[in-house]
């Protein structure tokens, strides 16, 4: 089994190994443990008990009507999807070209790409709050999505381009055999191939949308009714004191659809950060 | 080089006049040299106006003296480097802002290297279900999107309700409960808790892969040659992951460097605890807290160079290892 050693592990070392198991389940799973108690518990906050000490769901009932957290839900979703929406068509077809072409420049565009990926988005915020604001576009949901489709496209042709490459060639040729034209032909033969790379490309391309916190928070400013998930949290802070419950509840109704997408792309998500860089 | 694909297909193969016979090999090489740029226009398009712009931007308005009235007027105010002056003289920077992020950077990144490559040499000794099972609460870890997973932590740190507190007063180490968030120290000790375990995964499950990709032979024969775990692991693993480890501690400095909403969502790190401040969350208090635009870009510009010089480590890495 074990990849490291081909002999069996001694006694003390089996039981090493299972407290080490240990430690680690409870260091990354208690955060989102502690963030469900808090949750599930009428008394959050009051005490602290390892299980919730009166189990109850109504955090979660007043995060979605008092809170107004359906609202929040609902931008986010809408900035999300028009975000991905764009976003995938726009790196699919650059990850075509950067993949399937040989052209001048092209080694130029890739490293631009990838640099790219480092600017920090403190450095960009300024000038784009600037920009956002001269389109008059401050405070709603479609100034924000121009700015997460910039930020999810680096990593989508990065990641596509990996996918597009791994197509046979042999498949496109045997299109244009047919007498196939290169737009029938990526109808047809690549779109088809690359869907489930497109597919992981969609949901990290959401996930980045979903979890953006700095951008929000300064082009919608006041505009309350149009906040997403990430500030809308806020809310819940008040000027004494904070309704953790409801925090935490509201929190785990953003943490899930995350985790959920998150397992189901895990392998490609990894691979995909490392692609061209790390081999095997 | 030709293009890699439709040039090598020849023209109008079956000889019928049909739309795609009719064009010649002439007009295919056209259309394959034109055809790259037109399906790369749009993207491009969108990453000049809202990332290479902005960029130049940020570096022009860190040349004004750039507040509400020049947002507002227009009207360029030029005062040559003397924002970059201020930065660079103040103490603000020196004592406080770039301790914290560079310190912090480092700190974290050792960490997070450190426990991710651990986890991952345990995973790699597992059984299979188990660790399918390590490996699922790895990316729960990973999956906890950076504003909750703060919040948990302020959460967890509470001074007046907060477990840790709790438990340090149920267990008599402590007498009365401390608010973990005003000391500099505790602060960033938090901060680094939250940004590696939220790390910590990447690092583990990319040198997983890595490890599952060395040959079994050369560990065999180590083993053979009397070599202990230690041995085996510094002397044959290391060296054959080493383009995994670099890029893997460059992807972590880089991103180590730009934690934004880690402190700025813990208590007083929003620019009310000037002691705690770094790089990013000082240049954004300065510019939407105090509307010193100008100011504040400029030390964006410096936290971008900063970055760059790790990015430009990045990219030679990247090509050494392959034509991109």
């Amino acid at each position: 089994m074990s990849v490291l050693s081909t002999r069996r592990a001694s006694t003390p070392m089996r039981v090493g190994k299972a407290v080490a198991v240990a430690l680690l389940l409870v260091f990354t799973l208690f955060p989102a443990y502690w963030m469900l108690v808090s949750a599930l518990d009428g008394q959050a906050g009051l005490g602290s008990s390892i299980v919730p000490a009166e189990p109850t769901l109504d955090h979660f009932r007043f995060v979605l009507t008092e809170g107004g957290f359906t609202v929040f839900l609902r931008n986010s979703i809408i900035v999300a999807l028009g975000t991905v929406l764009i976003s995938s068509v726009l790196a699919l077809l650059a990850s075509v070209a950067v993949a399937r072409f040989r052209f001048r420049l092209r080694t130029q565009v890739l490293l631009m790409v990838l640099i790219i990926q480092m600017v920090p988005l403190e450095a960009l915020v300024i000038p784009l709050f600037v920009q956002v604001r001269d389109l008059q576009l401050l405070g709603t949901l479609a100034g924000l999505g121009i700015v997460y489709v910039a930020l999810a496209l680096p990593f989508g042709i990065w990641m596509l381009r990996g996918f597009v490459a791994a197509v046979p060639v042999e498949l496109e040729e045997a299109a244009y055999l047919d007498g196939a034209t290169w737009g029938r032909m990526f109808r047809s033969v690549l779109l088809p191939l690359v869907a489930p790379g497109l597919v992981a490309t969609s949901i990290f391309s959401f996930i980045t949308a979903w979890n953006e916190f700095l951008f929000a928070m300064t082009i919608l400013g006041g505009a309350t009714e149009n906040y997403t998930v990430a500030i809308g949290l806020r809310s819940f802070f008040g000027q004494h004191s904070n309704d953790w419950g409801a925090i935490m509840a509201a929190s785990t109704l953003i943490t899930v659809p995350v985790m959920i997408f998150f397992i189901l792309v895990q392998r490609r998500l990894a691979s995909g950060l490392t692609s061209g860089a790390v081999k095997g | 080089m030709t293009s890699a694909l439709p040039v090598a297909v020849p023209a109008g193969v079956g000889h019928t006049p049909t739309p795609a016979g009719r064009r010649g090999a002439a007009g295919r090489t056209l259309a394959s040299r034109v055809r790259p740029w037109a399906l790369l226009a749009p993207a491009l398009v969108v990453l000049a106006v809202l990332m290479l712009w902005p960029l130049v931007q940020v570096f022009l308005f860190s040349l004004q003296d750039y507040g509400l009235r020049e947002i507002v007027s227009k009207e360029p105010n030029w005062i040559g480097t003397a924002n970059f002056t201020e930065v660079l003289t103040s103490e603000q920077l020196w004592r406080v802002v770039l301790p914290n992020t560079v310190g912090f950077a480092v700190a974290a990144v050792a960490c997070t290297v450190v426990l991710g490559t651990a986890v991952a040499v345990l995973l790699a000794s597992l059984g299979r279900v188990w660790r399918t099972i390590v490996s699922s609460a790895i990316m729960a870890a990973w999956a906890m999107p950076a504003v909750t997973g703060t919040y948990v932590w302020v959460w967890i740190f509470d001074a007046d309700r907060g477990v840790f507190n709790a438990v340090l007063q149920g267990l008599g180490l402590q007498d009365q409960a401390v608010n973990w968030f005003t000391d500099r120290w505790s602060f960033y000790a938090i901060v680094l808790l939250n940004v590696v375990h939220h790390g910590f995964p990447f690092v583990a499950v990319t040198v997983l892969a890595g490890l599952l990709g060395v040959p079994r032979e050369l560990l065999e024969a180590a083993e053979v040659d009397g070599a202990n775990g230690w041995r085996r692991f510094f002397s044959i693993i290391v060296p054959q992951l080493r383009q995994v480890f670099a890029v893997v501690i460059i992807l972590s400095t880089i991103w180590d460097f730009k934690v934004f909403a880690q402190v700025y969502l813990m208590p007083g790190g929003a620019g009310t605890n000037r002691e705690v401040l770094n790089l990013g969350v000082w240049s954004y208090v300065e510019s939407f807290g105090q509307n010193r635009y100008g100011f504040g870009s400029a030390i964006a510009v410096l936290l971008t160079l900063l970055l760059l010089v790790v990015t430009v480590v990045y990219v030679r890495t990247i090509l050494k290892e392959e034509e991109l």
